[in-house]
């Protein structure tokens, strides 16, 4: 009997030691819409493709040593680090730098997740893409991913858990508001962005309704539309992506554009319902866990008039 | 008359433009009075301003091919190829960077302006070039148009303005309503022009000995048709985007139909022009309901097999 015991404590023992040492024992499987990947350790070198990863990234505290050398946000300007290696544009990335940088993991999301089936083999990469069609649900079960893979679990929960309560804030704000339209304007012509398009939180997690009911709602995502159809739409609210607006800043294009016999007549127009997003926020980094709460302020804000 | 008959079907397709749209505006009840004031508005502030527009930008974007191809002497090139339509995409970046609050109309003058230079220079650059091969002239142009093309892409993309830059080149009259397309009537004193010098451009499309030796200035015709094609695509590309084809397969058509006698062709290729853009912005505005097809891909794809055809059927007219 004792022999037996002490076997039993033997391995008992030397199961609690394996499980101690880290570097090796804690193989995590990282499941991605392109498969799983096995991460052996915490990372420590990180190198993102994507400016909405690098927002998540910069939200959970986890330093980054390598940034897309091309559409900077600017709200995300003061996170970036100086001395951070660009590793090519949002779609092209620089394959040799990052082989060069002899990273512990590279993500690649969105406009960059073709960049996977070449990465996979120079460096672990993950894909972080999102759906549009559920943005929150995507940008928390990131989140989540990123917290599981950096051991930051609580942190990731406790700002998932800040991102449901202004969803919440702005989904009361936003009751009995009326329909919303979206819309992007382009070097003088408009769009409009409907619930499968990159801001579609506003329609499917705000739970404005969508301006479009009446019109047989397609797949599209910033179809040309004429005043004409503003006209006749009649949106009570309207939030505008102004793509001309390439440096950041609501420099007033839209507005011009905007100003206009027709749309003047619209129920957003004649109440003043009219919210300009952050471009940046909309359109480049539409996934990421700031852009999306930056994007939420600035809706509250219009709702709250 | 044949001529008689297009311009009647012109017509036709620019009632057909008035009343097709996503409001509510009926020609019985317009003509009656009793359509709603908002119809009417409507009628007034968008529709009219779009048939305008599309009758004077083909119109005169066909003009342009027109006088192009006889300047040049060839058959195969098309108004942007003078850096003209990259000049004018630079200006509107331009101003879209550093005053994005102007008006458009604003806005079109500066875009015009930085045409009108892109121009200039490839006048300039085309005195230093021998004239003898008619290629050289397209050629020079494209060379130059890629050069300002490429500093305007790059400045494009450091600012993040690629997908702006990406709609100036993607000709679309979606946004086409009072006080957004009154810059294309120059198209329409360009056509008138182009009209009036007709014989001179037709003898210059004989060549420079030929047009020497009948007394006429040679370099002042060309320059005068350069003018002429490099205003129209400015206008029409800050206006509402460029069109491609449309300046090479019209005046090819209409060729083909009455000769190259310009005093013959003017009123053929202006009514034929106004007609192309006129039906490919009906059927973009149509195919999906009430959401719009740009019209330069409606155009890109019939005007692609209208050119197979053209090159398959005739010819090579170029050197």
């Amino acid at each position: 009997m004792s022999a037996l015991f002490r076997t039993t404590a033997l391995l008992a023992t030397l199961v609690g030691a394996l499980s101690l040492t880290p570097a090796f024992a804690q193989d995590k499987v990282i499941s991605t819409p392109q498969g799983d990947v096995t991460i052996a350790r915490v990372p420590e070198k990180v190198l993102v493709q994507d400016w909405a990863v690098f927002d998540d990234l910069s939200a959970m505290g986890v330093a980054v040593a390598g940034v897309p050398s091309s559409n900077a946000p600017t709200y995300l300007a003061d996170q970036i680090p100086a001395d951070a290696i660009q590793i090519g544009s949002l779609f092209e990335p620089d394959f040799e730098g990052i082989a060069a940088a002899e990273a512990d993991v590279y993500f690649v999301a969105a406009r960059s997740a073709a960049a996977f089936e070449t990465s996979k083999d120079i460096v672990p990469t993950i894909d972080l893409s999102v759906d549009n069609t559920d943005i929150v649900a995507g940008v928390k079960a990131n989140m989540v991913k990123l917290g599981d893979i950096f051991d930051m679990a609580d942190h990731a929960t406790a700002l998932n858990d800040e991102l449901d309560a202004k969803l919440a804030e702005v989904k009361a704000a936003a009751e009995g508001k009326g329909t919303a339209l979206v819309l992007v304007t382009n070097a003088g012509k408009l769009g409009v962005y409907g619930p499968d398009s990159r801001v579609s939180w506003i329609y499917n997690n705000v739970g404005m309704a969508s301006a479009l009911a009446d019109v047989a709602d397609g797949d599209h995502g910033g179809d040309a539309v004429s005043f004409e159809f503003l006209l006749e739409v009649n949106p009570d609210w309207v939030f505008v992506v102004d793509r001309d607006a390439g440096t950041g800043e609501n420099a007033g294009s839209a507005e011009a554009l905007l100003d206009n016999e027709l749309f003047n007549q619209t129920t957003a127009a004649k109440e003043g319902q009219i919210v300009y997003l952050d471009p940046q926020a909309s359109y480049i980094s539409m996934h990421g866990y700031q852009g999306v709460m930056l994007l939420l302020d600035q809706v509250l804000e219009g709702l709250n008039g | 008359m044949p001529l008689l008959l297009a311009i009647l079907v012109t017509a036709l397709l620019a009632l057909v433009s008035l009343f097709v749209g996503v409001s509510d505006v009926s020609l019985p009840a317009l003509l009656a009075g009793t359509a709603e004031p908002r119809a009417v508005e409507v009628f007034i502030v968008s529709r009219v301003p779009r048939t305008l527009a599309l009758v004077l930008a083909g119109a005169s974007m066909a003009i342009g091919g027109l006088v192009m191809q006889m300047v040049v002497r060839n058959r195969f090139v098309e108004p942007s190829t003078t850096g003209t339509s990259e000049s004018a995409a630079l200006g509107f970046l331009t101003v879209t960077l550093l005053a994005p609050g102007w008006p458009l109309m604003a806005k079109m003058a500066v875009s015009a302006l930085f045409a009108l230079g892109g121009t200039a220079l490839f006048l300039r650059i085309l005195k230093a070039v021998p004239l003898r091969d008619v290629l050289l002239v397209p050629l020079v142009g494209i060379m130059l148009g890629g050069v300002i093309g490429a500093l305007t892409a790059f400045i494009a993309y450091r600012v993040n303005l690629m997908a702006s830059l990406l709609a100036w080149n993607m000709g679309d009259f979606s946004g086409v309503i009072r006080g957004r397309y009154e810059l294309l009537w120059i198209g329409l004193v360009c056509c008138v022009l182009a009209y009036v010098a007709a014989d001179r451009f037709t003898v210059a499309g004989m060549g420079k000995d030929f047009t020497t030796n009948l007394g006429l200035n040679y370099k002042r015709v060309m320059t005068l048709g350069l003018v002429i094609v490099s205003l129209v695509s400015a206008v029409v590309l800050v206006s509402v985007g460029s069109i491609p084809f449309l300046g090479l397969i019209v005046p090819n058509i209409v060729s083909l139909m009455v000769g190259d006698n310009m005093r013959r062709t003017v009123p053929w290729v202006t009514v034929g022009g106004a007609a192309m853009v006129l039906a490919c912005d009906i059927v973009g505005r149509l195919i999906r309901f009430p959401y719009e097809i740009p019209i330069a891909v409606v155009m890109g794809v019939v005007g692609a097999a209208v050119f197979l055809y053209l090159l398959l059927r005739t010819p090579r007219h170029a050197a």
